[in-house]
C-alpha cells in the first residue's frame, strides 16, 4: 500500500521544510553572534558585562523556549508593541539559542591550553589580535561538534514557532492533517524529514570532528 | 662570549625580585645581572622558581617586589615620580615582551599554522614587517634551524626536537636582545635533545645574550659563563660552570648534584653538541 496521501501532499510539506531551513539558518547566525559577543564579554569583559551576561545566560537557560515565544506573541501586543510573526520568532529564538551558543564559545576558548596565550603574548601580541589569529581559529575548530549540536537542537525547537502561526514544517504537517485525517502517514513524513535535515548535519558534525582530530 | 668589562651595562638586571602566589612566596630577594652576550645556566630542584624567575623577566607573570630591567628599561613597571609602582600600559609591556625571546618546555606552537607561518607570523603582526620580507627571513631561520624541507608543514607532522627548533626560529625571527629557555628538551626524546642543544649552542657562539633553565649538566658545563643554582626561590649559589659543577660549596647544591650528576657522568657523550641536519 502506497501512502497516497503523504505523496500528493509531499511537495507542501517541502514548503513548509523551505520555511523551516530560513528560520533555522537566520536563527543559527544570529544566535552565533550574539553567544560569540556574549561569551567574549563573559570571558574577557569588565565586570558589569560578565554579570550581565550570566544573568542573560542563567535567566534564559531557565525559562522554556515556549514560553518566551508567548511573551513575544501574547504579552508584548499588551503593551502596545507588535512584532510579526517571522521577525518576532527568529529574534525570540536567537535570544535563546545565543545563550546557549555563549556557553558553547566560552567553552572552547576556556578549553585552549593558558600555553597557547603565553607563546602569543611573548611574541608581543596584545589580545585583540591573540584572540583574532591564536584563540578564535582554535576555538571555532574546538568548538564544530557541540556549536553542530546546538543547531541540530535549534532546528527541530523552530517546530515550536508553529504555535504563534507561522507555517513551518510542522504547521504544515498539523494543517494538512486536518483536511486529510491520515495523521500517522503525514506525521511520519513530517518527522522524516526533520530526520533528514538533522541527521545529515550530524554526519556533518562527525566529518568536521575527524578532520579537526587529523589536523591537530 | 662573556664581557667581563664592568663598564658594560647589564642586559639583565634583577634587584631585590620577590613574587609570591597568594601567601607562598616563589621568589626571595632575586639579584641578579647578566652581561650582553653571556649565557647563564639555571639549576635547580622541581619547585623551586627558576620557571617563574623566567616568565617574570616577560612578565607573563607579576613580581610584587623590586625590579627588573632589560637593557636599561624596567620590566612591567615604572616609578612614578611620588615612588610608587605603577604597572605599565598594554602596549608598552607587549613592545617589550616582542623583544624577549621565550622558548617553552612544551613548545607551543601554533597548531593551525604552518611553520613558515608559525616563524613569520610574528613580524608580520607585531613589528609590521611587509610579509614577503618577513617569510624570507623566516625561511632563512628555519633553514638555520634544520628545517628547511618543513616550511609547509604544521606542528603535529615534526617530531618534539623539530618543533622545539621552529620555537627557537619563532622567537628569533622577532630579532629578540635577549633569550630565555625554559627546560626547553626535557619534554624530548632521549634521541632529540642534542640537536636543540646545539642550535641553542649556536646561538650562544653568535653572541645571544641567553638564560637557559635545563638539567642538561653537560650543556652547563660546555656552555654557560656562570651557573646559577636556586632553591626555595632563591639563588644559592652561583659561579663560573667548571668551579661550581665541580665543587660545589652549599651542601644543597651537593645534594641536588649528587641526584643529577650521575646520569651526567654516565651519558657523557661522544661529541653532544653536533646538530643533526636533515638530509
Ligand atoms: N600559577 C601558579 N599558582 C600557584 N603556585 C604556582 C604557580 N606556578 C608555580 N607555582 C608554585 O611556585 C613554585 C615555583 O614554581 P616553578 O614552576 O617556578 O618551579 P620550577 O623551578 O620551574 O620547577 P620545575 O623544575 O618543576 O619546572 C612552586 O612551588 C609552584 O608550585
Ligand atoms: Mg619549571
Amino acid at each position: 500500500m502506497l501512502p497516497e496521501i503523504l505523496i500528493s501532499n509531499f511537495w507542501l510539506l517541502l514548503q513548509g521544510a523551505e520555511r523551516t531551513l530560513e528560520l533555522s539558518l537566520a536563527t543559527a547566525f544570529f544566535s552565533s553572534a550574539t553567544g560569540l559577543a556574549a561569551a567574549l564579554l563573559r570571558t574577557f569583559g569588565r565586570w558589569p558585562f560578565r554579570i550581565a551576561v550570566d544573568v542573560y545566560v542563567y535567566v534564559v537557560r531557565g525559562v522554556p523556549l515556549l514560553l518566551l515565544l508567548f511573551f513575544m506573541y501574547y504579552g508584548l501586543p499588551y503593551s502596545g508593541i507588535d512584532v510579526a510573526p517571522i521577525p518576532g520568532g527568529i529574534l525570540v529564538m536567537s535570544i535563546y539559542f545565543g545563550a546557549f551558543m555563549s556557553e558553547v564559545f566560552r567553552a572552547a576558548v576556556e578549553a585552549l591550553p593558558r600555553a597557547q596565550w603565553d607563546a602569543a603574548r611573548s611574541l608581543g601580541m596584545r589580545l585583540p589580535l591573540i584572540l583574532g589569529i591564536v584563540v578564535l581559529p582554535q576555538a571555532v575548530r574546538l568548538s564544530a561538534p557541540a556549536f553542530i549540536n546546538t543547531c541540530i537542537l535549534l532546528i527541530k525547537s523552530t517546530s515550536l514557532v508553529s504555535i504563534i502561526g507561522l507555517s513551518e514544517l510542522t504547521m504544515v504537517g498539523r494543517q494538512i492533517v486536518e483536511r486529510t485525517f491520515a495523521p500517522f502517514q503525514i506525521l511520519l513524513g513530517v518527522a522524516l524529514i526533520y530526520f533528514v535535515i538533522c541527521y545529515s548535519l550530524s554526519r556533518l558534525g562527525r566529518y568536521a570532528e575527524q578532520r579537526m582530530r587529523h589536523a591537530h | 662570549m662573556r664581557t667581563d668589562d664592568a663598564t658594560v651595562a647589564p642586559m639583565v638586571e634583577f634587584r631585590g625580585v620577590s613574587k609570591w602566589f597568594g601567601t607562598t612566596q616563589v621568589l626571595r630577594d632575586i639579584s641578579l645581572s647578566v652581561a650582553p652576550s653571556e649565557v647563564v645556566v639555571v639549576i635547580g630542584p622541581s619547585g623551586s622558581g627558576k620557571t617563574t624567575l623566567l616568565r617574570c623577566v616577560s612578565l607573563l607573570e607579576e613580581y610584587e617586589a623590586g625590579e627588573i630591567t632589560v637593557a636599561g628599561e624596567m620590566i612591567g613597571y615604572r616609578i612614578a615620580a611620588n615612588g610608587e609602582r605603577v604597572r605599565r600600559s598594554e602596549r608598552e609591556i607587549a613592545a617589550a615582551r616582542a623583544k624577549i625571546g621565550f622558548v617553552f618546555q612544551s613548545f607551543n606552537l601554533f597548531p593551525h599554522m604552518t611553520v613558515l607561518r608559525n616563524v613569520a607570523v610574528g613580524p608580520i603582526r607585531v613589528n609590521k614587517m611587509p610579509r614577503e620580507k618577513a617569510e624570507a627571513v623566516a625561511r632563512d631561520l628555519i633553514g638555520r634551524v634544520g628545517l628547511a624541507d618543513k616550511v609547509d608543514a604544521h606542528p603535529v607532522s615534526l617530531s618534539g626536537g623539530q618543533q622545539q627548533r621552529v620555537a627557537i626560529a619563532r622567537a628569533l625571527a622577532m630579532q629578540p636582545k635577549l633569550m630565555l629557555f625554559d627546560e626547553v628538551t626535557s619534554a624530548l626524546d632521549p634521541e632529540l635533545v642534542d640537536e636543540v642543544l646545539g642550535v641553542m649552542q649556536q646561538l650562544a657562539r653568535d653572541g645571544m645574550t641567553m638564560i637557559v633553565v635545563t638539567h642538561e649538566m653537560q650543556f652547563a658545563h660546555d656552555v654557560a659563563d656562570r651557573v646559577i643554582f636556586m632553591d626555595h626561590g632563591a639563588i644559592v649559589e652561583e659561579g663560573d660552570p667548571a668551579t661550581l659543577l665541580a665543587n660545589p660549596r652549599s651542601e644543597r647544591l651537593r645534594a641536588f648534584m649528587r641526584r643529577h650528576i650521575q646520569g651526567w657522568a654516565r651519558n657523557l657523550p661522544q661529541n653532544p653538541m653536533t646538530i643533526e641536519r636533515n638530509p
